[in-house]
């Protein structure tokens, strides 16, 4: 048995690790030039290059990993001399990075050549001091500085040799004088919570991706207690039927309502209960991320198509777990026993069938993730599956990436569970 | 022991036709397969007639828009006045029948299929290596099939198509992506199952090559269930692309979509809700029919492996 | 005034619904049990033995009915019975066990909760009671430390325990009737032995008819006192079992005892008469007599006039028109068998020799063989890889040879290393350690670095005639595949070499373009032989080539065997867990045990004292088909210790029953290897009881 758990987590943490590598190359690697969406078409091929020095996405692509796996701020560090810490602002309550220096927090900016520090101060504002004096000397006489900006990077400023950039402002792009070298985009790294900043909206992906994943996460949950039960409790009144009318009956509905798209389901479902009868409002106008603890009537057509889309599948997993069971020997040993025939299904077969679909049931999770994209598509409901697809279609490489691990490591977790479970409902495993 | 039919006396070696015929005679033994093989077959002779006929220009808006089913319009027109039946029958072309390559050209066989047979491709060559060597050739290969199932379909799928765009390819690279892992473990469960016969043991003694015994040993003993389980995915595939048309990024225009065929018409769901049921049948039936299909044949060659 | 039969089966008849039709498994089967009797039902397989078995209890299935006829049980008939009346007799009055005890026990239920239901349901016991009662029939079974597997699952005990497991679940409720279908089917000899050993004990000691359903006629010889013997569906002869063994009086009996080697026969002195053809399918059933196709005495009324179970004597029914006038003692094999069997029979060219005598040459030689595979541990430890490593020792310095044209037969139960051996021989695993050499070729290297010379002289004959052969290729195909690789001819001559070696093992063109599928078992053994013997080997490794067959088939493919090592000269390996088709088969024979050769010699040498304590406890469990024959009853403590871990100084000595002939109890057994004791001619055994000491041992089988 420690066998079994220690591989099954080993194999979960090379699974993870595979994939993200997978997922950073394919969306970050794979997918075309950024700055198309960000800037539009007609940006300059000058205004891409600096937007893209700015984005970090200049470096080759392991470094990129690197820094979006683990973070780079340990790494940037001995570059610039001191200790680099995210600390919220006091105002908006997002992350800012800040260099601690002697106990202040500082950052920097170059304006007409010369070098200014921003020391932060205890109420949130910023104290401006000269700091031409903190160039560095160079081998080739150059003189530089490593620092924090205000945009969250470490850059490399060149004394005399300010760069011209292009700045996104929300009027376009702006060419701004006096700009770094080199940028390294600071963050912590998905390991230590960070998800980086959003692409779309230039905000930290992590503030929007909370309130989705709650509601994601009261949707599907709501989903697999309906499910679960119903589920299991028709696939074995199917098995222990097998080829009578109940079955069939069972086993043909779960075959039509697997075979029907998730989108199908939800726009008859909003025709049958929105539209004729009139019990649950048509359209779901899903105002705010709350919306659905202020109106829980949004939930039911939603919570309904899932459940539509998944019974079928679980049903007919735990159906044939269940023929085959009550096929076995043991229970036909448990019959000329003599034991009643519901005693016969509750304590000889159920317990075994339950085996085989429990492990697949939580593969399934990887479905249910795919009906919950559409479903959400379908509803307009503001959760991690539209958010994931709203990324998607833009390239917020940041966004895709953070949901997407997301809900690997959930597919990945629940899979663990899964062999877990099993482990402990089949003694041939625990006792080995 | 107890009694189970069988059937002896010599045969002529079989011709492969013939051999076709036997196996889709198995099916008609059941009749759910057959059910499900004439649902198929209704699909596929629908693609057919409409490469070279449908009833109007399915990207044409001849008539009134939204109609209901009438004389000239059987399934009725959809918002912009298009024929929905027209529609339809075009709509099944590049899942089943045709492929349309980025060069303009086009290749028989559709989407779906080309889809499945690239996993199956795929898959089998992953799964009997795996299954047939074990030792650290399985433990890679399940560890990256472990990686590829983690994934969730959808965000594959996205991520792909957001990272080379729309396309026949790219959805048929999609499928193949997200179907390989599955049939990989199916004939990765086999191979171990089958490895363990006496004539693996009798080739492995005779001095044949892994390779040999992969392909020309265990490859034909495994067919029956990679075939049903292939069908199947045909079914998930077919899902699939209707999803994704749906969401918009699916096959590329000009051919119509099922999928976003229900996605444009749920707009005027009130006036015409018809126009959403009719392509969402369409994909239900193939499905359903796939499944039958594949059950029937499931049914039958176990029964006469025993 | 004789009591009323426990069980009165009359006209039977069972149908199985299939689609388009149906299928007459049992068409005429009638007998009684009587209390306290022990009835046996033997007959190959097909034979509809379990069907019966099946329909006293009314578990046909969903698609079985009892067409006609009828079952009484203690007076009530059951034929028509509603299920829950079935219900309660179940488990309760009547009740069975099967052969496959692992798959019988619901592996995630612990066997105490298992035993007790079958009190709890039938019974208001309460559960502290139902728990005392199971207790005592584990106990009663001779179950070791029963308290502790109340608490176990079933995999966590072994094949012959959990046997023991189901036994006691049948006679918890003290049963009127018990139907034991092939009990000791899978389970080894000296298991076996010791589980035949208790159904004859608790037989006299509750007084239960048992109907004992079972292919094999030894067994049915040791505990039964009447026999029924069926064919095709019908019951062809019922009597004592004296007189069936004695002076059957239907062929198919005749040939049924004909065709299985006594204990003690050599292919030299005896031989062995298979019956021809095969058990009818249900729906290819001759007319008249469905057994006139197979039968030496057919004449036309035969073919016509089908007969009934007739009374031939007291207590004797046959179902035979010439009852009277068959008689097994003057009976004369057809002429065509003769000439087939003299080919091979009394040999006179010397290929029994002893394996010394000089001018031999040795043709196979292996010494200090060992195959020792690395445990899986599974303690955290062992995970991380700081335990130990340990090894499985499952074969430990074994070594013999075999001369050109003879055969070495390896016998042992399961988990002797037998197969572990054969498989490092034929390179499917590399040896460990020793040596093996083979015309020159060292052999402890696995198949991918051995030339191709080697290859083709070395082939090997499987067990199980159902894999044996690929399902998707014709028999000609399969035999062509090793004449085309190894080029023993030239491509253009490949169909009629394989049509050679079709009647090589007597079958003809006809079968090159059949499938698998559409042959039987002994068809397709001897396919299986023909594909072994494409390459021309000089080496045949048989892995108990006939053990899966039916025994009227099972003659027949040893008959082959002996007339293709006659012909080719081939030398054989011959393994089997049967010791007396070993002994029928071999010229030299090893008996391993636990990884080691505990005994070898030449075959008769090997079955008559001297012996080592094991091939003594082996033969003495061997069920004997005559009823008239005593054993000695040697039976074995324990089950076989586990390779990882094996006993020290002798394999055997913790289950050996002759060890307080040594001094101290024999203190020395587990302090030193034994020394081999050498008798002479080859002899040799492995033991520490000196010569005279094993001489002096009573033999274990007379007659």
């Amino acid at each position: 048995m420690a066998r079994f758990i220690f591989r099954s987590v080993i194999s979960t943490i090379v699974t993870m690790f595979l994939v993200s590598l997978a997922l950073f190359l394919l969306v970050e690697v794979g997918s075309g030039d950024i700055t198309v969406k960000i800037l539009g078409v007609f940006a300059t091929p000058e205004q891409r290059a600096s937007y893209r020095a700015q984005l970090g996405l200049d470096q080759p692509w392991y470094i990129r990993y690197l820094d979006w796996l683990v973070g780079n701020d340990w790494r940037v560090r001995s570059r610039i001399g001191h200790p680099l810490v995210a600390v919220p602002n006091p105002q908006t309550k997002e992350l800012e990075w800040w260099a601690q220096v002697d106990g202040q927090l500082v950052r920097w900016e170059m304006r007409e050549g010369h070098l200014f520090a921003l020391v932060r101060q205890p109420d949130g504002s910023v104290l401006e001091q000269p700091a031409d004096d903190q160039w560095q000397q160079t081998p080739e006489g150059k003189e530089i500085f490593w620092g924090v900006n205000t945009k969250n990077s470490a850059v490399k400023w060149v004394r005399g040799e300010g760069e011209e950039v292009y700045v996104l402002t929300s009027a376009g792009m702006r060419k701004e004088g006096d700009g770094p070298q080199q940028y390294i985009p600071l963050r912590k790294g998905l390991l230590r919570g960070d998800p980086g900043t959003s692409l779309q909206t230039g905000r930290p992906v992590s503030v929007t991706l909370f309130p989705r994943v709650r509601n994601t996460a009261i949707l599907a949950g709501m989903a697999f207690v309906v499910v679960m039960p119903l589920a299991l409790i028709l696939g074995i009144i199917a098995g222990i039927n097998e080829g009578r009318l109940v079955d069939r009956a069972i086993s043909v509905s779960s075959l039509a309502l697997t075979a029907t798209p998730e989108f199908v389901t939800g726009v008859f479902l909003i025709l049958i209960f929105g539209i004729w009868l009139k019990i649950v409002p048509a359209v779901s106008v899903f105002l705010s991320d709350r919306a659905i603890f202020e109106n829980p009537q949004l939930l039911i057509l939603p919570i309904l198509t899932l459940t539509a889309v998944e019974l079928g599948y679980i049903v007919r997993m735990t159906r044939a777990s269940m023929v085959e069971v009550m096929n076995a020997p043991y229970i036909r040993t448990a019959i000329l026993k003599g034991l009643p025939y519901w005693q016969v299904v509750l304590r000889h077969a159920v317990r075994n069938a339950l085996m085989a679909p429990i492990t697949v049931i939580m593969l399934h999770v990887n479905w249910l993730v795919g009906g919950i994209v559409v479903v959400e598509a379908v509803f307009g409901f503001p959760g991690l599956g539209s958010y994931i697809f709203d990324s998607a279609i833009f390239g917020d490489f940041n966004a895709i990436e953070a949901a997407a691990m997301l809900l690997v490591s959930i597919a990945v977790f629940t899979r663990l569970v899964g062999d877990l479970l099993y482990t402990f409902l089949n003694p041939r495993i625990r006792y080995s | 022991m107890t009694t189970a039919p069988q059937t002896i006396g010599s045969r002529a070696r079989p011709n492969p036709l013939a051999k076709l015929w036997g196996s889709l005679s198995l099916v008609f033994e059941s009749r759910i397969g057959t059910i499900g093989f004439f649902m198929v077959a209704f699909w596929f002779a629908l693609a057919l007639i409409s490469i070279v006929w449908t009833p109007y220009d399915p990207n044409a808006s001849l008539f009134g828009q939204n109609l209901p089913p009438n004389a000239e319009n059987w399934l009725g027109t959809d918002h912009l006045g298009r024929d929905l039946l027209s529609r339809l029958m075009q709509g099944t072309q590049v899942i089943l029948v045709k492929t349309r390559l980025p060069n303009g050209w086009v290749i028989p066989i559709g989407v779906a299929l080309w889809g499945v047979l690239g996993s199956l491709t795929l898959g089998t060559l992953l799964g009997l290596n795996a299954g047939y060597r074990g030792g650290w050739t399985d433990q890679i290969i399940m560890q990256i099939q472990d990686a590829l199932i983690a994934f969730p379909r959808i965000v594959l799928y996205l991520v792909v198509i957001a990272a080379m765009g729309q396309g026949d390819l790219v959805v048929i690279l999609a499928i193949t992506l997200t179907g390989a892992p599955g049939v990989a473990r199916l004939a990765r469960s086999l191979a171990l199952d089958i490895k363990t016969r006496d004539y693996i043991r009798a080739a492995e003694t005779r001095g044949e090559s892994p390779w040999y015994i992969m392909f020309v040993e265990i490859l034909p003993n495994a067919r029956g269930p990679l075939i049903v389980d292939a069908m199947l995915r045909v079914g998930y595939a077919i899902f699939a692309i209707g999803t994704l048309g749906f969401l918009g990024i699916g096959l590329p225009p000009p051919d119509p979509d099922w999928g976003n065929m229900v996605n444009e018409a749920r707009r005027f769901i009130y006036t015409n809700p018809l126009a959403v049921l009719w392509p969402s049948l369409a994909i239900a039936t193939l499905v359903i029919g796939l499944n039958l299909f594949a059950d029937g044949l499931r049914e039958e060659t176990t029964r006469y492996q025993k | 005034m004789p009591q009323s039969p426990v069980l009165a089966i009359e006209d039977l008849a069972i149908t199985y619904r299939i689609r388009g039709g149906e299928i007459d498994a049992v068409t005429d089967v009638s007998f009684q049990i009587q209390r306290g009797e022990s009835f046996g039902v033997v007959g190959e397989s097909g034979c509809g033995k379990s069907t019966v078995a099946w329909s006293v209890v009314g578990f046909l299935g969903a698609n079985g009915y009892v067409k006609r006829g009828s079952i009484q049980f203690l007076g009530q008939e059951l034929v028509g019975r509603r299920p829950d009346e079935l219900r309660k007799l179940r488990g309760n009055q009547i009740a069975m066990v099967y052969q496959d005890p692992m798959q019988a026990l619901n592996p995630s239920v612990r066997l105490g909760q298992q035993l007790k239901e079958v009190l709890t349901v039938h019974q208001k016991v309460s559960d502290q009671e139902a728990e005392e009662r199971c207790l005592a029939m584990l106990k009663r079974v001779h179950m070791p430390d029963p308290a502790d597997v109340m608490g176990r699952y079933p995999h966590q005990i072994s094949g012959g325990q959990q046997q023991r497991v189901v036994i006691a679940m049948a006679l918890l409720n003290n049963p009127a009737l018990l139907i034991m279908d092939e009990p000791t089917t899978a389970l080894d000899v000296t298991v076996e032995a010791a589980v035949l050993d208790l159904i004859d004990e608790l037989r006299q000691e509750f007084n239960t008819a048992i109907m004992y359903i079972s292919h094999n006629l030894g067994v049915v010889a040791r505990v039964c006192n009447r026999v029924g013997v069926m064919y095709a569906g019908e019951m062809v002869e019922v009597a004592p079992v004296e007189a069936i063994f004695q002076d059957p009086r239907h062929p198919y009996t005749q040939g049924l005892i004909r065709c299985v080697p006594r204990l003690g026969a050599d292919k030299a002195s005896s031989v062995l008469y298979p019956i021809p053809g095969r058990v009818p399918p249900p729906d290819q059933r001759p007319t008249g007599c469905l057994f006139h196709p197979r039968c030496d005495y057919a004449q036309a009324r035969c073919q016509e006039e089908r007969p009934f179970l007739r009374l031939f004597a007291e207590d004797h029914r046959v179902r035979c028109h010439f009852a009277e006038e068959i008689d097994m003692a003057s009976w004369q094999p057809p002429e065509e068998v003769q000439a087939a069997i003299q080919a091979h029979a009394g040999a006179p060219n010397g290929a029994q020799g002893s394996p010394s005598s000089p001018g031999e040459e040795i043709i196979l030689e292996v010494e200090g063989l060992r195959k020792y595979y690395v445990a899986q541990g599974n303690s955290l430890r062992d995970v991380l890889g700081l335990a130990p490593k340990r090894f499985v020792r499952a074969v430990d310095g074994v070594g013999f040879q075999v001369p050109r044209r003879t055969t070495l037969g390896i016998v042992g139960e399961s988990g002797c290393g037998k197969s572990t051996l054969v498989k490092t021989l034929i390179g499917l695993e590399g040896a460990t350690d020793g040596r093996a050499e083979f015309l020159g070729f060292d052999l402890t290297v696995d198949l991918s670095k051995r030339p191709e010379r080697l290859i083709q002289e070395l082939q090997m004959v499987f067990q199980n005639p159902d894999s044996t052969m690929n399902p998707s290729y014709t028999v000609g195909q399969q035999i062509a595949r090793p004449l085309i690789r190894f080029q023993t001819v030239p491509r253009e001559q490949v169909q009629d070499e394989v049509i050679r070696l079709l009647e090589a093992v007597r079958l003809d063109a006809s079968y090159l373009d059949r499938l698998p599928r559409q042959l039987s078992g002994g068809e397709k053994q001897r396919v299986g032989i023909a594909r072994a013997l494409a390459s021309r080997p000089d080496l045949v490794l048989c892995d108990e080539p006939v053990s899966a067959l039916d025994v009227s088939v099972q003659a027949a493919v040893l008959n082959l065997l002996l007339a293709i090592q006659k012909e080719h000269g081939t030398t054989m390996l011959f393994i089997a867990h049967d010791l007396s088709v070993v002994r029928f088969f071999s010229d030299h024979v090893a008996v391993m045990y636990l990884g080691q050769v505990m005994e070898f010699g030449p075959a008769d040498a090997i079955y008559a004292p001297p012996y080592h304590p094991y091939t003594e406890a082996l033969l003495s469990a061997v069920p004997i088909p005559d009823p008239g024959a005593r054993q000695r009853r040697i039976r074995l403590e324990g089950s076989v210790p586990s390779a990882l871990d094996p006993p020290s100084g002798c394999r055997f000595h913790t289950r050996c029953p002759r060890r307080h002939l040594l001094p101290d109890n024999g203190a020395i057994c587990a302090a030193e290897v034994p020394p081999w004791r050498d008798v002479g001619d080859g002899h040799r055994i492995f033991c520490h009881l000196s010569l005279e000491t094993l001489r002096s041992l009573e033999p274990v089988i007379q007659r």
